[in-house]
């Protein structure tokens, strides 16, 4: 056998004995160290399919931390705060790793690093601190209202959005009827809360048996993806006590942030919350006396963080005909607060799911997140669509109002 | 070599200002694919539009001797797209049309940067099959398909990349566009340029269209698990198939520190006492595929296995082609730096090849599980390591030499579907001689008289 060096003849190729690395300790090191750098989540990755560009993929970008970690970047260098920040956060990339990197633990070291006091975005402090005073968000929500009220809006699907303020949460009614089992609390969510009240209403109407504490504050994803998981971890724990029993949410997004510090077992999205309990929808919604068409837009973090992908799907088509539109499974581009931090890309992003929608001539597209149903209920209100976005929460309360039997729900004529 | 800031200049002037890096990051992340410990910044990164564009970036660095990495997904494991001598990487990926899918020519045509699923996934739609079907086929380029001759599982009965192109278009270091070959099946004018562009690695011609041939795609698919003691059991198991005049689509095996990662890993409901397990598929009719697992399910129990099972449905299908799929990434959750290695041997001398590969970890201490193409004898040893194990990598690369050297002492090779790259560039001698190496260096020459395409690699 020819005895070859460790290192290519030609001197080329250095071949480093990895050794121990002191590192800067931004990342948690077994989790970066778990990428072996084949590339496969790169088809998986929103901005990549837009760049084409190994540094908007999750493995560039890990290579980029990697940088960041070793010294070898600076913490101002500005490929790393542009990638930071132009990466969605919508973990897809985690679906198809197959070394099982947890490429969503990664990003918010990241995002604690690279946007730490000034140098976060001030959308996202203004954001933060708002969820942090729920009158603040109330507001919000009225003059929403109020605007969308002497504007010519479109016409709603459901009534919830002009309905009574939100800030009379229907919360003590419905205190203490909860019925014998374990306890289940309603997450009232805190942009949800705010923008679309009749999410909440809805959810309430579907399971009777939950109870809605009045008291409640934010589940704490918004900080933890916008560069404070410390504090995104505070306010998991502080709402998981304020919350007994099982959580249910009306937010993917909220429910894979709280199932991460909470434990699986405590949370519950609602789509997965029905499906569990057997609960069978009933009514149809109905369009010009038809059934309608309805697709489901999945919430990245419902579908890639907590892997729930069949119930809202089931409990769509028992009340619709259900159409899968070929990117249903990927993002929105609403991302938390991205929409709003990078409209532009943002919009990229939701274009070409808009187009499918209006191919395959849907009447609904179905959200199960407050963010993506912003998103989409922007977007197709932008190219005037003839599809409405709607959470599943009020899509199934809008078919129940149809069955005869079933109490109606977000009707005014019976509140 | 113009500095950092010229050159971004000069070649932003060819592909417009948002298509070229400079930066820091960009160099960072280009400065690697696939393969661990191989990292080499260059000095920039541009990403051409079109065949035109590449042609430019070419004559523009063949003019003044700047290295160029022609570069698609990076999902190689040779180290064949890292920019050893820095200069240009050129990022095809925006070159991704798929240009036409030919039902009555069993043909379709695309642009380099188009992913091998999404190929064969257009094909498929049409009833047609694309056979190659690597691995990385979600994430890899039918360009780095092409440049690095892929393999896979269907190697076996369909053969490998090379078997399905049938035309390039590439430009050269000089900037001529080439088109070789064409839409024929049957075409013998000159030169088969076709074939010697295909593996080729990026050293000859920046490979920028394929033309591949397609297959009517078949009616019927089946898979089986046989359990062996011992891989020399499962590879007698594989030479009796063969003899009986089966040529199955898949015969794939694992050792058995491989099911028991992967039982680990993915819980599949493996059987955890066997010492080798094969998986072996087959397509076409339904006739033809039921007749030919029933064979070998029957061959397979002649020659000593433990336990012979078909899958019942397609999950259970798709549950063991898994087992093979996953192999990789369960022996990586065991320590995060993972050398996956391509040797090949004629597949009656696996078993003593795995002997040797198994001598040979032991002696220098490593954790090496071998898994692989049994049908076809390219055995992929995997060895893993602990990222802090201070000295593993050199262990690990003393060991690499001896296997590649053993593969060779079997009349094998040392690479069977990755490619040779940087990686094994300090081991083709030992496989092709000195003659063949200096022809290799007059074809490199002929093609790239200045030397700059990917230097460090073939032909150098």
């Amino acid at each position: 056998m020819t005895d070859h060096p460790i290192v290519d003849p030609t001197g080329h190729t250095p071949a480093p004995a990895p050794g121990p690395r002191p590192g800067l300790g931004i990342f948690d090191k077994e989790l970066l160290d778990r990428c072996i750098s084949c590339g496969f989540c790169l088809p998986a990755c929103p901005t990549y399919a837009l760049t084409g560009e190994e540094t908007s993929s999750p493995r560039g970008r890990i290579t980029l931390m990697r940088a960041l970690e070793a010294g070898d970047l600076g913490p101002d260098d500005p490929t790393l705060a542009e990638e930071s920040s132009f990466c969605l956060g919508c973990r897809a990339c985690e679906t198809v790793c197959p070394a099982g990197v947890e490429y969503g633990q990664l990003l918010e070291q990241w995002r604690d690093h690279q946007w730490s006091g000034p140098n976060r975005p001030w959308i996202a402090r203004a954001l933060m601190a708002l969820v942090s005073r729920p009158g603040l968000l109330r507001l919000q929500g009225l003059v929403r209202r109020h605007a969308r009220g002497t504007a010519k809006a479109p016409v709603q699907p459901v009534t919830a959005t002009t309905g009574p303020d939100p800030a009379e949460t229907p919360a003590d009614d419905f205190a203490g009827q909860q019925e014998a089992g374990p306890q289940v609390s309603l997450m009232l969510g805190c942009v949800e809360r705010g923008l679309y009240p009749g999410v909440s209403r809805a959810a309430q109407q579907l399971c009777p048996e939950i109870t809605v504490p009045t008291r409640q504050g934010c589940c704490g994803a918004l900080h933890a993806h916008n560069g404070d998981s410390e504090t995104g971890a505070e306010l998991a724990r502080t709402l998981g006590e304020q919350l007994p029993g099982t959580i249910l949410t009306t937010a993917g997004g909220c429910a894979a942030h709280l199932a991460h510090h909470l434990g699986r077992d405590r949370v519950r999205e609602l789509s997965e919350y029905l499906d569990t309990k057997g609960h069978q929808p009933v009514g149809q919604v109905t369009v010009n006396g038809r059934r309608a068409r309805a697709a489901l837009q999945d919430s990245c973090h419902l579908r890639n963080g907590l892997g729930v992908t069949r119930p809202p799907r089931e409990l769509i088509a028992a009340v619709a005909d259900y159409v899968e539109l070929p990117s249903a499974g990927k993002c929105c581009g609403a991302a938390g607060t991205y929409a709003m931090l990078r409209p532009e890309d943002s919009k990229k992003v939701l274009e070409p799911k808009l187009d499918e929608a209006e191919e395959a001539d849907v009447d609904y597209v179905v959200t199960v997140n407050p963010g993506c149903l912003r998103q989409v209920q922007q977007g197709l209100r932008r190219r005037r669509s003839r599809a409405k976005a709607i959470h599943l929460a009020e899509f199934l309360a809008l078919a129940a109002r149809s069955a005869p039997d079933v109490p109606p729900c977000g009707d005014p004529a019976q509140r | 070599m113009p500095t950092g800031t010229d050159l971004a200049r000069d070649l932003a002037a060819i592909v417009g200002d948002g298509h070229v890096r400079v930066d820091d990051g960009a160099l960072a992340a280009y400065a690697r694919d696939a393969t661990p410990l191989f990292t080499a910044r260059p000095q920039a990164v541009v990403l051409p539009a079109g065949t035109e564009e590449v042609a430019a970036v070419l004559r523009y660095a063949t003019a003044r001797g700047i290295p160029v990495v022609p570069r698609g997904a990076g999902s190689n494991l040779c180290a064949g797209t890292v920019p050893l001598e820095g200069g240009i990487v050129l990022v095809l990926t925006r070159l991704d049309k798929l240009l036409e899918i030919s039902s009555e020519e069993l043909l379709a045509r695309a642009q380099t940067g188009v992913t091998t699923a999404a190929l064969a996934d257009a094909a498929a739609a049409k009833g047609l099959l694309y056979a190659p079907d690597p691995g990385s086929r979600t994430v890899s380029t039918i360009g780095g398909n092409v440049a690095t001759c892929a393999g896979g599982l269907r190697g076996l009965k369909y053969g490998v990349t090379r078997n399905y192109v049938l035309g390039l278009e590439a430009v050269l270091p000089t900037g001529e566009i080439i088109r070789t070959g064409g839409r024929l099946w049957k075409d013998v004018a000159g030169y088969d340029l076709t074939r010697l562009l295909t593996g080729s690695e990026g050293t000859l011609a920046v490979i920028t269209e394929a033309t591949v041939a397609l297959l009517p795609a078949p009616a019927d698919t089946g898979t089986g698990v046989a359990y062996f003691d011992s891989l020399a059991d499962a590879s007698r198991a594989v030479a009796a198939v063969i003899a009986a005049g089966i040529v199955p689509a898949t015969l794939e095996f694992l050792d058995r520190k491989c099911i028991t990662a992967v039982e680990e890993y993915a819980g599949l409901g493996l059987r955890g006492d066997a010492g080798a397990l094969l998986i072996f598929g087959d397509d076409g009719s339904p006739a033809t595929v039921s007749g030919n697992l029933a064979r070998i399910q029957e061959v397979c129990a002649e020659t000593g296995a433990l336990e012979v099972t078909l899958a019942e449905n397609v999950a259970r299908a798709d549950a063991l082609l898994a087992a093979r799929r996953c192999s990789l990434p369960a022996l990586s959750r065991l320590g995060s730096l993972t050398i996956l290695e391509d040797a090949t041997v004629p597949r009656h001398r696996m078993a003593e090849m795995v002997d040797r590969i198994d001598e040979i970890a032991d002696r220098y201490d490593l954790r090496i599980a071998t898994f692989g193409h049994a049908g076809d004898g390219n055995l992929h040893p995997t060895c893993v390591l602990d990222p802090d194990d201070a000295d593993g990598a050199g262990r690990a690369h003393k060991a690499f030499a001896e296997i590649f050297a053993a593969a060779i002492a079997l009349d094998g090779t040392i690479t069977g579907e990755h490619g040779v790259g940087a990686a094994k560039l300090p081991y083709l001698t030992d496989r092709l001689g000195e003659d063949q190496m200096a022809l290799l260096r007059r074809i490199k020459r002929a093609f790239d008289p200045a030397g700059i395409l990917n230097p460090g690699k073939l032909g150098s």
